[in-house]
């Protein structure tokens, strides 16, 4: 193996939520030949970054992409924007923070509705956190000081390789031996490949996680139960879990989507916050939703600071108005309710219900993100943009409110900008269609 | 002619091949493989006569996709798991019960084993056409 | 350039100049006050109107992850209040208590306002801040970092290294672009990582085998080796908790013996004084029924003891947002109200430890109504204005929007009757409020709201003052104190402040009647101390060795990088180089 014209040291992964920032990458004629420190995933973001891209600017005509220069594509942008009476503008989740604010901008000067895609991964996380607000945690704490930890309804080995083994089986200031020192738990409807890591694995029937979350908080309040079981497992089981994090010193619960998409969902997160605020009555608990996509926690911090509300933003009437249900992604293309979108680093052909994809191939979509997906093949304009935190630098923030600065380590490819700039071309030229 | 179907309760979820091969490219044939299976326990396997790698019809509700079986390490019965992305998509909910999040998880089903002899064309999904 | 302007005849208040309700021209040129300027210069007559330097807010928490967490925790606060729609010069954006960015800053702009400090930054966060920074207008800036409860900062007071530890907290300025150091809780907050809390100065922080009062004197002592322009920020122990005027005096003497930096009088700046100094009647319990006033007490103690200034952090009534780097008390609070109880962590990652919990002050609440007998009390019975400032702790015992109501109490007595009245009896039984004659003059209002806490936070030559040379931020109010008796007609100080009549920012007219004009950025002040090459080569690699070891991310991505900074930043260098290594 040759070595290594150039190590970039201290990048920031832009995969998941975990943000890990010890990435090595190293390049020679200015392409990444490799990568230390990473996980799977992390070695296929940066490696294979440059495969499957969107080469040109395209439009589509008659059922077909066809390039044009990156003037037309945002001209024919606009077009459809400026035409539009009910604007969505979506993703987001995997493109850093100028991006989100220049989609803030412009969803404001056309009077459409904004979404993340934490509307469809931790939405109800946040309506929860509405509902009896938040005790959270960061991740160093839980490195120094967590004895007790509690994955619930997330699979760290798929969706967050590194998260335990940087945060949680790992030794720690106050927490010399991570094995014996603290122990950590999996609560899951199926036995998934992270059971087979943890300490003690908790299986419960699917959806029945309220019942299971209220029956803890119901034994730590000292009430007897008047049945055996719930949710598949014995009472005398749900006592010792109790009794085991009202002694733990510091405690901490990582959910997934396992609580925040299955039955219930924000009042399984409503009722998780309640327990551990009980908790902290006896000792410290905290909690930390296992944010997917790296920068998933940024947009719901630009959108809050700018708007007021972390997602599902309706400009409509010249202001922020805020209604999940109403205003977020899925329900306005389920109801067929929205007539153009604007998608920007995201996927929902891919990821959305089928009910969705009806309203995607039936309105005009402007596409902008570095690869070909789903939702590219759709689009009536796509537009090409470099990859964040490899292409071009700029912020994202980790699952538990760590802000971090995005390297760039090499060039995109020739004419193809940053989110941010594409999003400001789209913004300049609509401004003047709308002074019109 | 009527068919032998299994009951189990579908959820969908990440995977670690699922993350590496969407960040090669979604249209990828191995983003494709790593997206069109679902896991299902040896005793639903039996149930329905066939072997890991042969195809199986999902369908709930709201739709149906063909895909393959693969057998589940964790051995549940009555469970059925299939990675998060389009497969999985065609047969979850788009009712959100007015929060914004669709039924990804939990979601009834049955399996049968499948007439046809390729994985659905997603790409017909997209399209439009239910 | 902006072009020259000339404020024509009107009634000028300019305490640091001496200046008493004067009818003067005020000249502006090139973002500065001038002598005089040429025949081409704008003239606004602003006859008979009260012409003031631009408000100063010296502790409003405007930025940052836990007004972020608030503002995300509650969405029905931002509709308590009309939104403000987008116009051709305007973002559109949310008010009510917490604002969004861009409708923060164009409201504290329409009210005369021109600089506006963060007082608790959590260092490791301050990427984050910059970004949020850049998203508000129309005001100039300040960020004050925590130290208080930072495993560095414990390493440093326990080696009993002073060197080392001024070092720290010149990298941290440095690192996150801040003006000066805020201390909350110290110890408390920390305490936290374990759901426990320390109330009293002398007791040991878990852990590290220091006490509160060392870790207060080391900072200040360190602070004024520095001779940084503000003084430590103090949030003491025990706040919320009745009778913790002891508390509060007790830490406030601790530091008594410190000396200034050049002789400097002052070395502590004691914040929201309102939650620190709650007496309890005679044999009573530290419990709620037992709460009195301690305005009056604590006034005293600052007349004779003259190291320390204040602000007051003044309840007002209505829906509220706390929000504190004190994570133990918020707790409190949330088990005391059962409303939403947001907390964010405390620990050396992210040392802040902050709680967020809605609350509703009410008047017929026996505690809210003594509460807020407290810092009227204070403020009508200290001597010496210049240490006493005027602030609500926007969000937390109200946002800064009731300014003007918090000014007429302290203007008008007739206006105080009318809120006695509506309020629990407590307020007149265990307060003397309801006895005090004294009512602040125009002049004694403009320095509590523009003079000190330009002279406080060290930015005095330039701040808070019209002086020549001063920077031309100006706020004109449309009443005329001369003509008017404001004390009588208490409605006319809520109205007049409420809405500027003309503010001026670095001589750019921003805002007119109460509606932005101009949204340029404003400057955030930050400072870039210059230490001896031999402290700064030891305090880094140490910091570094602490960082990597403690933190979860890399040392390396700890700073808030340039691009975030450099074209809001007004760095001003501080020679160091006389601390030792």
């Amino acid at each position: 193996m040759t070595e290594a014209e150039k190590v970039f040291t201290d990048v920031p992964c832009t995969f998941c939520g975990c943000l890990c920032d010890d990435i090595e990458v190293e390049v020679n004629d200015g392409k990444i030949v490799g990568i230390k420190n990473g996980c799977a995933i992390c070695k296929s973001r940066f490696l294979k970054h440059h495969e499957n891209r969107l080469e040109h600017p395209s439009i589509m005509k008659d059922g077909e992409q066809s390039s044009v220069s990156l003037d037309e594509a945002v001209s024919k942008a606009v077009e459809i924007i400026a035409s539009a009476r009910r604007l969505l503008i979506y993703g987001l989740s995997s493109t850093e923070n100028d991006a989100h604010r220049e989609a803030y901008k412009i969803a404001e000067l056309a009077g459409g509705v904004v979404d993340n895609t934490s509307s469809v991964c931790h939405g109800p996380t946040i309506l929860g956190v509405q509902e009896s607000g938040e005790a959270a945690g960061a991740l160093a704490e839980v490195r120094n000081r967590a004895d007790l930890v509690i994955y619930w309804g997330s699979n760290p080995l798929a969706a967050h390789p590194r998260h335990i083994s940087r945060y949680t089986r790992v030794a720690g200031e106050y927490i010399k031996d991570p094995k014996k020192d603290r122990k950590i738990w999996l609560v899951d409807i199926r036995k998934s490949e992270t059971a087979r890591t943890v300490d003690k694995f908790i299986k419960l029937q699917p959806g029945t996680d309220l019942e299971v979350i209220s029956s803890l908080r119901a034994l730590l309040r000292g009430h007897r139960l008047a049945v055996d079981e719930v949710g598949g497992i014995p009472v005398s089981e749900l006592q010792e879990a109790v009794d085991a994090m009202k002694n733990a010193k510091y405690g901490i619960l990582f959910f997934g989507l396992g609580l925040t998409q299955s039955k219930g969902r924000f009042r399984n997160i409503d009722a998780a916050v309640r327990l551990i605020q009980d908790l902290n009555s006896y000792t410290k608990w905290n909690m930390m939703p296992m944010r997917g996509h790296y920068n998933v926690s940024g947009a719901n911090k630009t959108s809050t600071w700018q708007t007021g509300y972390p997602y599902a933003v309706d400009f409509a009437r010249g202001y922020p108005r805020y209604q999940p249900g109403e205003y977020t992604a899925v329900d306005l293309l389920a109801r067929g309710e929205v007539d153009a979108m604007l998608n920007i680093a995201a996927d929902p052909a891919a990821h959305f219900p089928k009910a969705c994809l009806k309203t995607l191939s039936q309105i005009p979509i402007i596409n902008i993100d570095p690869k070909e997906n789903m939702t590219s093949r759709l689009a009536t304009v796509n537009i090409p943009v470099a990859v964040a935190g490899i292409e071009c630098d700029g912020a994202a923030v980790r699952m538990d409110g760590l802000p971090l600065y995005l390297h760039k380590i090499i060039d995109p490819p020739e004419g193809v900008l940053p989110d941010r700039d594409v999003l400001g071309m789209i913004y300049k030229k609509l401004e003047k269609e709308v002074k019109k | 002619m009527s068919r032998v179907g299994v009951k189990v309760t579908l959820t969908s979820g990440r995977t670690l091949l699922q993350g590496r091969t969407l960040e090669e490219g979604k249209l990828t044939d191995a983003y494709r493989d790593a997206v069109s299976y679902v896991e299902l326990d040896g005793a639903t396997l039996d149930a329905l006569g066939i072997e890991p790698g042969s195809l199986v019809e999902v369908e709930t509700i709201y739709g149906s996709v063909v895909v393959t079986a693969k057998k589940s390490r964790g051995e549940e019965p009555g469970i059925a798991f299939m990675p998060c992305g389009p497969y999985a998509n065609t047969v979850t909910s788009d009712d959100t019960q007015e929060t914004g999040m669709p039924s990804f998880k939990s979601i009834e089903a049955q399996v049968f084993k499948a007439d046809a002899s390729t994985i659905s064309d997603i790409e017909k999904f997209v399209g439009g056409n239910p | 350039m902006s072009k020259d302007i000339i404020l024509k005849n009107g009634i000028v208040y300019d305490p640091k100049n001496g200046i008493d309700g004067e009818v003067k021209d005020i000249c502006i040129s090139d973002g500065k006050i001038v002598e005089k300027v040429g025949e081409k210069a704008k003239v606004i007559d602003v006859k008979g109107k009260t012409v003031l330097p631009g408000g100063v807010d010296m502790h409003s928490h405007i930025v940052g992850s836990k007004l972020n967490f608030g503002r995300a925790m509650c969405p029905e606060a931002h509709r308590l209040e009309k939104p403000m729609m987008r116009t051709k010069k305007t973002r559109s954006g949310v008010t009510g208590i917490m604002f969004s960015s861009y409708t923060l800053g164009y409201r504290y702009s329409s009210m005369g306002y021109t600089t506006v400090i963060e007082p608790a930054l959590p260092p490791m966060k301050a990427l984050g801040t910059w970004e949020e920074l850049e998203d508000i207008p129309n005001l100039n800036k300040a960020l004050l970092p925590m130290f208080g409860n930072n495993m560095v900062t414990y390493h440093y007071v326990k080696e009993g290294d002073l060197s080392g530890l001024a070092g720290f907290i010149s990298w941290i300025l440095k690192a996150t672009g801040g003006w000066g150091v805020k201390v909350v809780n110290p110890g408390g907050t920390y305490a936290w990582a374990y759901g426990k809390n320390i109330r009293e100065p002398d007791t040991e922080i878990p852990q590290w085998g220091i006490t509160p009062r060392e870790v207060i004197r080391s900072l200040v002592m360190a602070t004024e080796s520095l001779g940084l322009p503000h003084v430590v920020h103090l949030h003491p122990n025990n706040l919320g908790r009745v009778g913790n005027i002891h508390t509060t005096i007790e830490e406030l003497d601790a530091v008594k013996d410190i000396k200034g930096f050049k002789g400097r009088k002052q070395t502590i700046h004691l914040t929201h004084m309102s939650f620190e100094t709650l007496d309890m009647v005679e044999e009573g319990k530290p419990e709620w029924k037992d709460v009195s006033s301690g305005g009056l007490a604590f006034a005293k103690y600052m007349n004779k003891n003259k190291h320390f200034t204040a602000d007051l952090g003044q309840i007002t009534f209505g829906p509220a947002m706390t929000m504190t780097g004190d994570g133990p008390f918020q707790f409190t609070l949330h088990q005391m109200t059962k409303t939403k109880w947001g907390n964010i962590p405390v620990d050396v990652e992210l040392p802040g430890g902050a709680g967020i919990v809605p609350y509703n002050f009410e008047m017929k609440s026996p505690a809210n109504s003594i509460q807020w007998t407290i810092p009227l009390e204070f403020a009508l019975s200290v001597d010496d204005i210049w240490r006493v400032v005027m602030t609500t702790d926007h969000p937390n015992a109200g946002p800064f929007t009731k300014y003007p109501l918090v000014l007429s109490w302290l203007m008008s007595k007739k206006q105080r009757a009318i809120w006695l009245d509506k309020m629990h009896k407590f307020a007149r039984e265990r307060s003397t409020l309801e006895g005090i004659e004294r009512e602040w003059t125009m002049y004694e209002a403009t320095i509590s709201t523009r003079a000190a806490p330009a002279k406080i936070l060290g930015i005095d030559s330039r701040k808070g003052h019209l002086g020549i040379g001063a920077d031309a931020d100006v706020s004109v109010y449309s009443f005329n104190p001369l003509k008017t008796n404001l004390a009588e007609n208490p409605d006319l100080i809520v109205q007049g402040f409420s809405e500027s009549a003309l503010t001026i920012l670095s001589g750019e007219v921003v805002a007119k009647k109460g509606v932005v004009q101009k949204t340029p950025h404003g400057k955030v002040m930050t400072l870039d101390p210059q230490l001896n090459d031999d402290l700064a080569a030891r305090v880094a690699s140490e910091v570094e060795g602490m960082i990597t070891r403690w933190y979860a991310h890399s040392f390396k991505n700890y700073p808030a990088p340039e691009r975030y900074r450099a074209h809001l930043e007004e760095r001003i260098p501080l020679d160091a180089r006389s601390v030792t290594a």
